[in-house]
């Protein structure tokens, strides 16, 4: 197993944290707008 | 066509403070480049060519901005429209941008070339890759200013459409610059100049053809 | 009615498939030969990529549309694409930042892939701001247009020019020097975010129609309904 980048979780972690919080968030915001412009019509 | 290139070119000759004005500002650009990137000769001679087509660029913000400001100030390009096609006007008002451009990187050579101690190697491989680059930069910059200049952050719209479309062209004349200048062992000047062609072919066309869209609606 | 249903399932079709993809490519697949488990990143990264095209490709083919037919319909697609376009876009070199640290030992590198998408999140960018500076409605959708079409057209040459630049690029794997269990959850994040991106497109373009509707609706009718 010589070369083989050893560890390296932490990266892998923030990029699917990032990732799917930040998709969470935008899903989340969508559903706010969406709900305010039914409120308001 | 003749007359509307007549009146642009009328206008930036009456407009002569301005012009003043932004071949200082490049000026100033240099100059603080050069304070960036310290006090080192030999990589500011290797940075000039860079240097020259950043305060082009910097300072076609400027100039462009101003190539709408007659038109709108009173909403004459309403009446405008009615006499030419959009696509005229544009071109009109490219045609003049792209020798304004071009005369202030002319003037910006032999400053550079002073500052820097850069020799100007190949003069006419220069005077064309000045030529090619600001024509690049022209055509973009003419239509972005149409619209940019009408919505409510002009100074702030312009650039961040234009900056990233115009990367490839500066990539490329930079490159083209840099091989005027220190010479071109390998002859890749040819090849950067045809992507500076390539590149103005397409955006002067594309630009004409969607002229129509930024310039009558509204 | 109806359509809000479908968007919903979309929506949850794809993050139940996210869900399951991710956690193959976490737990299940085996490390690199080379570099280790940094190397489950792709199997976010490449459908992020994916997606990215894909939505970027859903703009200029909507900002082509709306200058053809001049439809509220296609400017409506056409912001919602623009929006879920830069997000992708800014997640992914978010994520291609992370992996490139520990593998390549540094964030950025001027490769012409990294630097052409790095091109395409400021000028689609610049347009979504554009939009937000104008309030003619009509302006707005035929300026953004225009601009969408010259940002598009300038994607190939960004990346022939950075690649001639900086002649310095690695080589991309090809599914064949994949391994099976690596190909499985890829394709499944994959239709994840495939469905996921139309749930999202469908919500965002109603939002845009209803803020239109509103922006051009005359204040008297607002009041007397």
């Amino acid at each position: 197993m010589s070369g083989m980048i050893q560890g390296g979780w932490e990266f892998v972690w923030a990029a699917y944290g990032i990732t799917f919080t930040t998709l969470s968030l935008y899903c989340f915001s969508l559903w706010m707008r969406l709900r305010a412009d039914k409120n308001e019509p | 066509m003749m007359a509307l290139l007549h009146k642009e070119m009328l206008l930036t000759w009456r407009g002569r403070a301005r012009v003043i004005g932004a071949l200082t500002f490049a000026a100033a650009t240099l100059l603080m480049f050069s304070f960036s990137a310290g006090a080192d000769g030999r990589l500011l001679q290797r940075l000039a060519p860079g240097f020259l087509w950043l305060a082009i660029l910097l300072a076609s913000t400027l100039t462009l901005q101003a190539s709408f400001d007659a038109e709108t100030e009173d909403g004459a390009l309403d009446g405008l429209i009615l006499h030419s096609s959009p696509a005229a006007i544009f071109y009109a008002k490219a045609l003049t941008n792209w020798l304004f451009l071009a005369a202030l990187g002319l003037v910006l050579l032999p400053l550079i070339a002073a500052l820097f101690d850069a020799s100007l190697g190949r003069l006419d491989r220069l005077f064309a890759v000045l030529i090619a680059g600001t024509a690049g930069l022209a055509a973009p910059g003419t239509l972005y200013a149409a619209l940019a200049g009408r919505s409510r952050a002009a100074g702030l719209l312009l650039p961040l459409l234009y900056f990233p479309l115009v990367v490839p062209a500066l990539i490329a004349a930079v490159k083209a610059s840099e091989l005027g200048f220190f010479g071109d062992p390998m002859d890749q000047w040819s090849g950067w100049i045809k992507l500076l062609l390539a590149f103005c072919l397409i955006f002067w066309s594309l630009c004409g053809a969607l002229s129509s869209a930024i310039l009558e609606d509204g | 009615m109806s359509r809000e249903r479908l968007a919903l399932g979309f929506g949850l079709l794809g993050i139940a498939l996210l869900g399951w993809g991710s956690y193959l490519g976490l737990f299940v697949a085996p490390p690199d030969r080379y570099m280790g488990d940094v190397q489950r990143i792709m199997y976010v990264h490449v459908p992020t990529a994916w997606l990215a095209l894909v939505v970027f490709t859903l703009a200029f083919i909507y900002a082509v549309l709306f200058l053809v037919h001049r439809s509220w319909r296609w400017d409506a697609l056409h912001e919602a694409s623009l929006e879920i376009g830069v997000l992708f876009t800014g997640l992914l070199c978010i994520q291609g930042a992370l992996w490139g640290k520990p593998t390549w030992g540094v964030y950025w590198a001027w490769d012409p892939r990294l630097t052409t998408v790095a091109v395409m999140l400021l000028s689609f960018t610049g347009i979504l701001s554009l939009r937000h500076f104008l309030d003619d409605p009509l302006r707005r959708a035929s300026w953004s247009a225009a601009t969408t079409i010259l940002a598009s057209a300038n994607v190939p040459v960004v990346y022939y020019s950075v690649r001639w630049w900086n002649s310095l690029h690695q080589l991309q794997s090809t599914p064949k020097t994949v391994n099976s269990s690596m190909v499985e959850p890829l394709r499944i994040n994959a239709f994840g975010l495939l469905f996921l991106t139309i749930a999202l497109i469908m919500a965002r373009s109603w939002i845009a129609e209803s803020r239109r509707r509103k922006a051009m609706a005359p204040p008297l009718a607002k009041e007397s309904s």
